[in-house]
């Protein structure tokens, strides 16, 4: 993989007045690849995207597209196509005119633009709406509207910002499919962000995860769920959200001494500083119901909720532990239970800088 | 250079400060140093043979002491505060008053209300000569109602008669302004959600506890927008007064906006219309920021 | 909550705004009346007879199309150089929100509300040093947009703000440059609410007096507005011609307002109170 990346992000910061809104951000981009920005609202993952885009200025740093430095280009001369949370149709103008919009600016030639727009509609499922204006479409019609606006451009880039927010929750996961079908379709590479990180571990190839401003962790969906850089990725990808429990490594390093009632020892897979303050991240669906005489959290079921194909336990009061379970446990609430977790799939955090202390590697 | 200017014309903020520019420009060259030349002339010695040069000799306070020992100067100033709150009383009250029957939803509400507004697009002139017409002492179709229907038995001058003519302007000004008050206050109306309403009235509040306790205190920002702008609205009018009185007789009806073009234009003595003008301009632009003051979170919001 | 019946309150609306109307139903039966029965005593509400000779009679000896010609020079003048200057003005005022923006705002607000029976007195002398008031109406013009801008400004700025910014920058996204994205996607769609201020300065302008009475001399140049009043001398007893001058004067306004009501409503009280 010699290839020129697509996309470079070198050291971008970004002010507005006295606000840091974005903080030393370096990203690369491979041609092709799809990659969505996520984190909590107020992250600075819309800002990074409309900076990409030329929507607004970086104050520091370098952006480049293809190699070529893009700071000052206007968007129009960047050859990026966005997709809006709103969508921004044109309201004036009908679904054929939205879609060829860009393609008459650069006054391609009308038979060229009508193929473009046959095709585009064919690919979307749009070839009965052409000659409708956008308030004469449903939500899910709107979507396809500004996919084929921007895919018929054929341009380097495509970003998408928050496309899916507006759907409703069943539509929201086929759109997730198409859209992604769509990508490898047309093979261009993609910029995709959103706040739902089901959305970004599903459909993205890298994921950049965002917190306040800078980059928390980057890398495949797969990798930042098995070696969570930080506490707060642990906490952000995976749903239902990890469990912490405070505690400390046992005087022979071979295991950690969790802060719930009954004191419960856990082994680890490894070595660590003996006596170590840690934060433990135990995830719900590694959790599972103890054997008798194998070391266990000793805790009682206050609620236990089943959707048939799998069940949570809520286990505890302080803190709560949230257990996924694939089986149907004949629990009710009240009942004393024993958890248990295999020690490689332990993660402990340090308590006061949230970084991972290199366990669960593998 | 022409490229890097062309370029943020094109595509950047040159474009904003461009269309926002030019206009500002003309705004502080038409108005706003007129302003200031208004504020320099009412220190200065204007006449006639002086209007050319731009350096006139310099008087001090002149001017504002000649026109504060001009006998009718308090009572045009006193005339002014008459007509501007019996105006804004007049037509605020029948504003809200059709506001809120209005504010009733049937059918046709909306644009038998709309038509009210044709008092406000008229020119001010054709209003005041409609009016001058009505008031007429002997002919005036208002005499006639009036003295039908037993409220009145002699014929009041109302043009001629020092005691009722700036009464005729108020009354043609009060029937010039509902309409736009009635408007804006409808529009705050249909602001306040109905289901407080229905709240209220679970909680057992009469008709008129609903009015004094949702109504008015909803309506707060509102009324204060309505009410200063029609202090402005007030201050402004002109037209009428030389359509139906020309601020006689006797400076009977006459008010300082009036005045101060009488004292440039018809006595051409343009350092005491400036020198009003000042006084007034003054007024108004208190007037104004307590108007912007009452619409703030509404600019901001 | 109780309703009355809609019949009962419609008919209590329409004898409102019978009464309130009155006014300019007066103005156009006295037009209707012959020179005798408009002082008879008591007045007659209904013409006894239908006499329109009497337009043709004002129009010509009062020389009404000059006047009226002059009003519409004015008018067409002063909304052209308003809706110009002031849209591009307006539309920055809405897109931005900043320390800047909102002294902008507070500067037009303040000129606003100058009255201009007190702004014309520096106006004159500084025209007439300039020599402007050798092209009186253009005068009258440029006086009249300085005075007439605010109010546009605020009401297309409410426009302006009802159009979602993500839409201009979509197309800047698709390959307009700044100006391109302004004239082929904001300004379409503010269209309406520009055209409505406008004819709502239209309106103004063409019964625009103080400037007119004040700055143009010529009579040939002068405007309806002031031909009315120098028909109204104090002891005037030709009350059917002045209403019937009235009456030709006015009908084109209140007839372009009734046929554009709900939109100049509209426009009016989305702009006025922010």
């Amino acid at each position: 993989m010699t290839q020129q990346p697509q996309i470079e992000l070198v050291s971008v910061n970004k002010h507005y007045g006295g606000f840091h809104a974005l903080k030393d951000i370096s990203v690369t981009i491979a041609k092709g690849s799809f990659v969505a920005l996520v984190g909590p609202s107020g992250c600075g993952k819309s800002t990074l995207l409309r900076s990409l885009a030329g929507l607004e200025s970086i104050t520091t740093g370098e952006i480049r597209i293809t190699g070529e430095t893009v700071n000052e280009t206007p968007p129009r001369h960047r050859d990026v196509a966005m997709v809006f949370q709103s969508y921004a149709l044109y309201p004036h103008m009908t679904v054929r005119e939205n879609m060829s919009y860009s393609l008459r600016l650069k006054r391609v030639p009308k038979t060229k633009i009508d193929a473009a727009v046959a095709e585009a509609a064919k690919i979307l499922g749009l070839e009965d709406y052409l000659d409708r204006k956008p308030n004469a479409l449903s939500g899910g019609q709107r979507q396809r509207v500004a996919m084929g606006r921007a895919i018929i451009r054929n341009p380097k880039v495509f970003l998408f910002d928050e496309p899916l927010s507006n759907l409703d929750a069943s539509l929201r996961v086929h759109m997730r499919k198409e859209i992604r079908a769509l990508h490898e379709r047309v093979g261009a590479t993609s910029v995709y962000v959103t706040h739902d990180q089901i959305e970004a571990m599903t459909m993205a190839d890298h994921v950049v995860v965002l917190k306040g401003g800078s980059v928390e962790q980057q890398g495949t969906p797969l990798s930042l769920y098995d070696m969570p850089a930080t506490k707060f990725v642990a906490g952000f990808i995976g749903s239902p959200a990890m469990n912490f429990v405070s505690g400390e490594i046992t005087g022979d390093g071979g295991s950690v001494l969790l802060d719930l009632p009954g004191r419960p020892i856990l082994p680890l897979a490894r070595q660590a500083t003996p006596g170590r303050k840690v934060e433990a991240g135990l995830r719900p669906e590694h959790l599972s119901l103890a054997p008798p005489g194998v070391p266990a959290i000793e805790t009682r079921a206050s609620s236990v909720e089943s959707t048939g194909s799998v069940t949570y336990l809520y286990c505890g009061g302080d803190p709560e532990i949230i257990v996924l379970s694939q089986e149907r446990e004949p629990l009710s609430s009240g009942e004393p239970v024993r958890l248990t977790i295999a020690p490689e799939n332990i993660h402990l955090f340090d308590p006061q800088t949230g970084l991972s202390i290199g366990q669960a590697a593998g | 250079m022409m490229k890097r200017l062309y370029s943020a014309v094109v595509d950047g903020k040159g474009f904003d400060i461009l269309l926002v520019g030019l206009p500002l420009l003309f705004l502080i060259t038409f108005s706003g140093l007129p302003l200031l030349y208004n504020v320099l002339m009412s220190f200065q010695e204007v006449d006639i043979f002086s209007l050319g040069s731009l350096i006139r000799p310099f008087v001090g306070l002149d001017n504002y002491r000649a026109l504060l020992a001009q006998p009718e100067f308090w009572p045009i100033m006193w005339n002014t505060v008459i007509f501007v709150v019996c105006s804004i009383f007049g037509q605020f009250t029948l504003g809200f008053a059709l506001a809120l029957f209005f504010d009733a939803g049937f059918r046709g509400a909306s644009f038998l209300r709309g038509l009210f507004l044709v008092s406000w697009v008229m020119p001010g002139l054709v209003v005041g000569a409609i009016w001058n017409w009505i008031l007429s002492g002997d002919f005036g179709v208002l005499n006639y109602i009036l003295r039908a229907t037993g409220l009145i038995s002699e014929n009041i001058f109302w043009r001629s008669d020092t005691d009722f003519s700036l009464w005729a302007v108020i009354i043609a000004n009060i029937w010039l302004g509902t309409a736009f008050n009635m408007i804006l206050l409808s529009v705050g109306l249909a602001g306040i959600p109905k289901d407080l309403y229905e709240a209220s009235e679970l909680d057992g509040a009469n008709v008129w506890q609903r009015f004094l306790t949702i109504t008015i205190p909803m309506m707060r920002s509102t009324i204060g927008a309505v009410i200063s702008l029609g202090l402005i609205f007030t201050l402004q009018q002109f037209d009428l007064f030389a359509a139906i009185t020309s601020g006689g007789p006797a400076n009977s009806s006459n008010v300082a906006q009036y005045w101060a073009w009488e004292l440039s234009f018809r006595q051409y003595d343009f350092a005491k219309g400036a020198t009003i003008s000042t006084i007034m301009i003054i007024t108004v632009m208190i007037a104004a920021l307590l108007y912007v003051r009452s619409t703030r979170h509404e600019v901001r919001g | 909550m109780t309703r009355r019946p809609t019949p009962l309150l419609l008919a209590a609306a329409v004898l409102l705004s019978a009464i309130y109307l009155f006014p300019l139903y007066w103005m156009y039966v006295t037009s209707l009346k012959s020179g005798s029965e408009v002082f008879a005593y008591p007045p007659t509400f209904l013409p006894e007879s239908l006499d329109f000779h009497i337009f043709a009679e004002v129009w010509q000896t009062r020389d009404m199309a000059s006047f009226l010609w002059n009003s519409l020079v004015i008018a067409s003048g002063s909304m052209a150089m308003v809706a110009v200057l002031g849209t591009g003005c307006s539309y920055v005022l809405a897109r931005y929100r900043n320390i800047w923006v909102d002294i902008a705002l507070f500067l037009v607000l303040m000129l606003q509300v100058l009255p201009a029976s007190l702004m014309i007195t520096p106006i004159f002398v500084g025209f007439s040093a300039l020599g402007l008031l050798e092209y009186p109406r253009f005068a009258v013009m440029i006086a009249f947009t300085a005075k007439a801008m605010p109010f546009f400004v605020i009401l297309v700025r409410a426009t302006f703000m009802s159009i979602p910014g993500e839409l201009e920058e979509a197309a800047l996204v698709d390959g307009n440059s700044r100006i391109g994205a302004f004239g082929l996607i904001v300004l379409p769609l503010a269209r309406n609410g520009i055209l409505v201020s406008a004819i709502l300065i239209f309106m103004q302008a063409f019964g625009e007096f103080v400037y007119s009475k004040s700055m143009i001399q010529d009579v040939t140049l002068q405007p309806a507005s002031v031909g009315l009043n120098g028909f109204m001398g104090p002891n005037t007893v030709e009350w059917n011609k002045i209403m019937a001058y009235a009456t030709i004067y006015v009908t084109p306004i209140l007839a372009a307002f009734v046929l554009l009501q709900q939109r100049i409503v509209s426009g009016l009280t989305s702009g006025a109170l922010k």
